[in-house]
């Protein structure tokens, strides 16, 4: 029984239920919203319910307690096909979700990353699309996502102090001319704030925060929707099929319990936050004859428009030590090249972000496949290095999609979801441009040498099921709510119509808020 | 693959022993170690020749199933090993010691606090 569920069983056959499916940012947000107003929430999960002390400060070792490792293929030009073929992204398979794993990056989105079809034109290769809503649907929503994450630099906050890997960055940024440097807005507490402590920078962030200063749904959302009495918590779950009605009305869902033995569950309401690759796939596993190429897909846009951002990162050594991975892991930001200036080669803006990694995950990643002596005392310089992560926009491509691969079945004997991206020229410029930024950072004070990492396994998903304002171009409205289905929604990042450059969190949550008002009222209104 | 001279031997020992694993769990990489290994021996045996011979032997090889099986292994083993670690100047997992807040997070001292915008 769970702990944080109170032991709340609702029946099978109860369909007066809201079953959301997926306790991440965005199932975890809004199953936590709908229990504080009165309704009775199903909240399926995949993974199993660890809590923050059960976390392991060692990569390999949490990855593997952590990270989605259920089988998956990918294809396509990216090289993640060719170095991590089954391993297209980093997201978790916990409670909590990806939540568990996220360091906190917290800027919003700008007005002008809603409607980049608008700003941009039409792209060559793009399937650009304007957002059905813009900044200011969205701003009380941000204010109350920040309050609710705890965002520093926000609600009184106090900004994050400097650490060792931010004095490098953040001079080096300074010295080549930026302006827009700073420790960032993070969603872990520099203060004791909501029940949780301040951060004692003990430098995981990646592998779960056994401390709780960091927001995530497991250590706030989850356990607060369990003292509504309302929340019915089902931990190892795995939705294998939504189904539906005659009147093409969903019903409820199938699931495969903890003991391997199919379960379904009645509800009024199903809402869908399994993350994008994950999402998409349940609805394309959840054809019927009435929905011969997936459920909430006449537009034919589910799984496609997949985005991951660009990534990247840049390492670099110096001749005194750094030792990066002390303190929060991302508490740094550089904004200046977040702007849209076509004049440098493409469009959308990118970041400059605080990262570091442990020595067994930078052996990994940074030459993917290298060894050697040269690459041994690359190592040895480890303590002398560091480091920045590269986030910026992607473009939707119609085929960079999720699509069901029936040659491979996984543990449940369901198809596996094949990730097929093809990089963009517009991305392959921002990358080469963001790392030539990175270099000239670490050049301003003194770095001895760099290294240009390539994209590594990611973990912003995003796009597979986007809103528009057309049921054509998309597969939900602006509030989520499939166009096909009426008592359908998406509630995780799936639903971004283009991905800007920010890190996605703190939008899927202000999402997931806004949609919570939206079901209340719908309710309220007999309309779902 | 992954060579620090500072390193006792055992940490690359423990690369055999996590082949050696692979191979009893999964018949698909015992046969690519077995025939990676009887390749490798084909010729004069490996381990009798000089590290620049071994080194160029390595190099035909690069990319090939059993040295990508070997390869992953070692570097996944070699840099988990806390004593690969201590070499490096990696410190592992804080929590138990009260974090990094009063132990350094911030002692880098050959550059000035950046100033931070609001």
């Amino acid at each position: 029984m769970s702990p944080q569920g109170n032991g709340r069983r609702f029946a099978a056959d109860d369909s007066d239920v809201i079953v959301v499916i997926g306790s991440g940012a965005g199932g975890g947000t809004l199953a936590s919203e709908l229990c504080q107003r009165g309704a009775k929430v199903v909240l399926i999960e995949a993974g199993r319910h660890h809590q923050p002390e059960d976390f392991i400060n060692d990569e390999w070792a949490s990855l593997n307690q952590l990270a989605w490792l259920d089988s998956r293929t990918t294809s396509g030009s990216w090289r993640i096909a060719r170095e991590f073929p089954n391993l297209p992204a980093w997201t978790c398979k916990t409670v909590g979700g990806t939540t568990v794993h996220w360091a906190g990056c917290c800027p919003r989105f700008k007005e002008w990353e809603f409607r980049i079809r608008s700003e941009h034109g039409p792209i060559d290769g793009a399937s650009l699309l304007d957002w059905p809503i813009g900044l200011s649907d969205l701003e009380p929503y941000y204010d109350a996502a920040e309050d609710r994450l705890g965002v520093t630099r926000t609600n009184g906050i106090p900004a994050p102090p400097a650490n060792n890997n931010f004095k490098v960055m953040g001079n080096g940024a300074r010295r080549a001319g930026y302006t827009g440097v700073s420790t960032g807005r993070m969603a872990f507490n520099t203060v004791p704030r909501d029940g949780r402590p301040a951060t004692i920078q003990d430098g995981f962030n990646y592998q779960g925060d056994k401390q709780r200063a960091h927001w995530s749904t497991l250590t706030t959302e989850i356990p607060k929707a369990g003292k509504t009495g309302r929340l019915d918590l089902r931990p190892e779950s795995m939705v294998i099929r939504i189904e539906h009605d005659d009147s093409g009305r969903v019903t409820g869902v199938v699931y495969v319990d903890p003991e391997g033995s199919e379960q379904r569950q009645k509800a009024r309401l199903v809402c869908v936050a399994c993350n994008a690759i994950e999402t998409a796939r349940l609805l394309l596993n959840s054809a019927s004859p009435q929905f011969p190429d997936g459920l909430a897909n006449s537009s034919g846009q589910v799984g496609r428009n997949y985005m991951r951002h660009l990534t990247g990162a840049v390492f670099a050594t110096f001749d005194k030590p750094v030792r990066m991975y002390r303190g929060e892991t991302m508490a740094g930001i550089v904004t200046d090249e977040s702007r849209n200036d076509p004049g440098r080669g493409f469009v959308g803006g990118y970041y400059l972000q605080l990262h570091s990694l442990g020595p067994a995950f930078l052996s990994t990643f940074l030459r993917p496949r290298a060894w050697g002596r040269d690459f041994a005392a690359i190592m040895e310089q480890y303590d002398h290095m560091a480091g920045m992560w590269l986030v910026g926009e992607d473009l939707p491509q119609a085929g960079n999609r999720v699509t069901l691969n029936c040659e491979v079945r996984d543990q449940f004997g369901q198809p596996v979801p094949n990730v097929h991206v093809d990089d963009h020229p517009n991305e392959v410029a921002m990358r080469e441009h963001a790392y030539a930024a990175g270099e000239s950072v670490y050049a301003a004070v003194d770095a001895l040498r760099t290294f240009r990492v390539p994209p590594y396994p990611t973990t912003h998903n995003l796009g597979t099921a986007r809103m528009s304002a057309r049921p054509e171009d998309g597969v939900v409205n602006e509030f989520g709510r499939a166009h096909d289905v009426p008592n359908l929604l998406v509630s995780d990042g799936s639903v971004m119509t283009t991905a800007a450059a920010a890190n996605p969190t703190l939008t899927i949550v202000a999402l997931a808020l806004r949609q919570a008002d939206y079901i209340e009222q719908q309710l309220t209104a007999g309309a779902l | 693959m992954y060579p620090h001279d500072a390193l006792p031997d055992e940490v690359y020992a423990r690369v055999g022993e996590k082949l050696a694993e692979a191979a009893r769990e999964d018949s698909g990489a015992a046969r690519t170690i077995e025939d990676g290994v009887a390749a490798l021996n084909s010729g004069r045996p490996f381990a009798g020749l000089p590290a620049d011979e071994q080194l160029q032997v390595l190099k035909e090889i690069e990319g090939s199933d059993f040295f990508e099986l070997v390869r992953s292994t070692a570097v996944t083993e070699v840099y988990s090993d806390q004593r690969t670690w201590k070499l490096v100047g990696y410190e592992g997992a804080s929590f138990d010691k009260g974090g990094y807040v009063d132990r350094g997070f911030n002692d880098l001292d050959w550059l000035p606090d950046p100033e931070s915008a609001s």
